[in-house]
C-alpha cells in the first residue's frame, strides 16, 4: 500500500513538469516572441487541456463555441442586469468548480457512509473515514465552536463546508490538467461576500437593534458634542473595518494561490528555458514548491474558515 | 443553517459588487467576472445544502452517538465498580462477621472445657476426698468396735478369772461395774 502510495506521488511530481511542457511548447516554437504561458494557466478561459496518450499529451476542447481556427468564445450571449453585463457562459473554472463540487459530494457521502458501516460494525471508523472525522471534529470542535460562541452549531454547516470546498479547490489545482479555482478572484470574492453577509446576518440576529452599532458610532459615555464629533469619525472607519474583512479573505486566498502557482510555472518553465543540466536545479525546486502548495492548500483552506468564524464570533460578542 | 439561507438571500441582492469586466484585452487578475460568481455562489450552496444534509449531518451525529455511548460505558462501568465495591465490602464485613463469630465459638467452647475440666477436676478431688474420708472413718468405727469388743473380752476374762480365784461367781452388777470402772480408768489405745 505504501509503495503505491509512493509510487503515485512520483508519478504526480513527473508528470508535473510533463504538464507544464503544453504550455511551454508554444513558447519554443515562437521563441523570438515573448509568449506568455502563465497568465493563460492561471486565468479563467473557453479552453480545457484534456489528458491525451500522445503529444504533445494534452487535447484542446473548447467550452464554448468555435470561432476560426483556433478561437473559441463564450457559448451564450451576455445577459443585461440592470447596468451589468454578464456572461454566464461555462468557463474552465466553472467547470473545475463542478467537478471538485462533485469530488467533494461524493468523497464526502462515501466518507459518511463508510464512517456509519464501521460505526455500526466495530463501533468506530477506521481508515479514510476516521482522517475525515478528525478533520470535521478538529475543524468543528477547535476552530469554529470556541470562536463563533454560544449556540455556534448553526455555523458549523458553512463553515465546514468552507473549508473543504476551498481545500478542494486547492489541491484540484496541484493536479496536473487541474486549475486552481481558488486563484481566480471571482471565485474567492463570492466566497467573501458569503462569509460578509453570514458575519452580518449573524450580527443582527445576535444584538437584534444593537447592530446598528457595529456600523454608527455612538458613545453614551461621550458628552455630545464629542459624541457627535465620534459620531462623524468613527463610524466611516466603522464602515471600513466591516468591509475590510471580506475583501482581505477574498485577496488573501486568492493571493496565495495565485502566487503560489506564479512561482511553480516560473520554475518549470526554467526547467524548459535551460534545457541542460542545469535544469536539474528548478526541477528540484518545483519539486519543493509543489510541496510547499500543497502545505499552502490545507493552509489556506484553514485560515479561511479560522478567520471565517473568528469574524462571526467579534460580531456576535460586540456589545458596544 | 437558517443564517445561511439568509445570506443567500442577502447576497441575491448584491450583484451591484460583482463589477462585470470581461473580454477585451489582456486578462486582468483582478477583475471580477459575474458570471463565474454566479457558477460559484450556486455551487457552494448546493454543495453546502448536500454536504451539510448527506455527509456532515450524520458524520457528527454518528460522533455524538459514540461520545454519548462512551459516556454511558463510562457511567454504567463506575455504577458497576460502585456496586461491586460495596457488595465486596458487604462481603467482607460478613467475612469478618464470620469470623469474629467462629473466633467466639472456640474461645467460648476453650473456656467452656476448661470450666469443665476444672469442674470434673474438683468433684473428682471432692470424691477421692469423700471416699478417703468415708474408708477412715469406717477404719475408725471398725478400731472403735473392735476395741469395745475387745473390752468386753477383756472384762469377760477378767471376771472369769477373778471369779475362778475367788471360787465363786462373780456376776453381780456392781462386779462387773467396779471392772469397766478400772478399764475405763486405762488410758485408751492408740490415743
Amino acid at each position: 500500500m505504501r509503495a503505491i502510495r509512493s509510487l503515485f506521488l512520483a508519478a504526480t511530481l513527473l508528470a508535473l513538469p510533463a504538464a507544464a511542457q503544453e504550455h511551454a511548447a508554444p513558447a519554443e516554437g515562437a521563441a523570438a516572441e515573448n509568449v506568455d504561458i502563465i497568465t493563460p494557466h492561471i486565468t479563467d478561459g473557453f479552453h480545457m487541456e484534456l489528458p491525451y496518450w500522445a503529444p504533445p499529451f494534452y487535447k484542446e476542447i473548447c467550452l464554448g463555441r468555435h470561432v476560426g481556427e483556433h478561437g473559441c468564445e463564450a457559448l451564450w450571449p451576455d445577459v443585461h442586469v440592470g447596468p451589468l453585463t454578464l456572461n454566464f457562459s461555462p468557463t474552465k473554472h466553472v467547470v473545475f468548480l463542478f467537478i471538485g463540487a462533485t469530488l467533494l459530494s461524493l468523497i464526502m457521502i462515501m466518507t459518511a457512509r463508510a464512517h456509519a458501516r464501521h460505526t455500526h460494525a466495530i463501533g468506530r471508523p477506521k481508515g479514510f473515514a476516521a482522517g475525515i472525522e478528525a478533520m470535521v471534529l478538529y475543524i468543528r470542535n477547535e476552530v469554529i465552536l470556541p470562536n463563533v460562541g454560544h449556540h455556534g452549531n448553526g455555523f458549523v454547516p458553512y463553515l465546514l463546508t468552507c473549508f473543504f470546498f476551498i481545500l478542494t479547490a486547492n489541491l484540484l489545482g496541484l493536479i496536473p490538467y487541474g486549475s486552481t479555482t481558488t486563484g481566480n478572484i471571482s471565485v474567492t470574492a463570492t466566497l467573501a461576500i458569503i462569509t460578509f453577509v453570514v458575519i452580518e446576518v449573524a450580527g443582527m440576529r445576535a444584538l437584534g437593534s444593537g447592530y446598528l452599532s457595529t456600523i454608527f458610532y455612538w458613545n453614551k459615555d461621550l458628552a455630545l458634542p464629542i459624541r457627535i464629533l465620534m459620531f462623524i469619525v468613527m463610524s466611516p472607519v466603522e464602515l471600513v473595518g466591516k468591509i475590510t474583512k471580506p475583501i482581505a479573505l477574498a485577496i488573501r486566498l486568492f493571493a496565495n494561490m495565485t502566487a503560489g502557482h506564479i512561482v511553480l510555472l516560473a520554475f518549470i518553465g526554467l526547467i524548459f528555458t535551460f534545457k541542460s543540466f542545469v535544469s536539474a536545479a528548478p526541477f528540484f525546486m518545483a519539486v519543493a514548491i509543489s510541496m510547499l502548495e500543497l502545505f499552502v492548500a490545507f493552509l489556506q483552506a484553514f485560515i479561511f474558515t479560522l478567520l471565517s468564524a473568528v469574524f462571526i464570533g467579534q460580531i456576535r460578542e460586540s456589545h458596544h | 443553517m437558517r443564517t445561511a439561507i439568509l445570506a443567500s438571500l442577502g447576497l441575491s441582492v448584491m450583484p451591484s459588487l460583482a463589477l462585470a469586466a470581461e473580454a477585451g484585452g489582456k486578462p486582468n487578475l483582478l477583475s471580477p467576472n459575474g458570471g463565474l460568481m454566479f457558477w460559484t455562489l450556486l455551487i457552494f450552496l448546493v454543495l453546502m445544502f448536500v454536504l451539510s444534509k448527506f455527509a456532515f449531518k450524520p458524520l457528527v451525529a454518528a460522533v455524538e452517538a459514540r461520545e454519548a455511548a462512551l459516556e454511558e460505558a463510562i457511567r454504567k462501568a463506575q455504577q458497576d465498580r460502585d456496586a461491586a465495591s460495596a457488595l465486596l465490602a458487604e462481603q467482607q464485613k460478613q467475612l469478618d462477621g464470620a469470623r469474629a463469630e467462629a473466633q467466639k465459638f472456640i474461645a467460648e467452647g476453650r473456656a467452656t472445657s476448661e470450666k469443665l475440666k476444672a469442674s470434673m477436676l474438683e468433684e473428682t478431688k471432692i470424691q477421692q476426698q469423700e471416699m478417703l474420708d468415708r474408708a477412715r472413718r469406717e477404719l475408725e468405727n471398725e478400731k472403735v468396735r473392735a476395741i469395745d469388743e475387745l473390752r468386753r473380752e477383756a472384762v469377760d476374762l477378767a471376771l472369769a478369772g477373778a471369779g475362778k480365784v475367788i471360787g465363786r461367781n462373780l456376776d453381780s452388777a456392781a462386779d462387773r461395774k467396779l471392772i469397766d470402772d478400772f478399764i475405763a480408768s486405762i488410758p485408751k489405745a492408740g490415743k
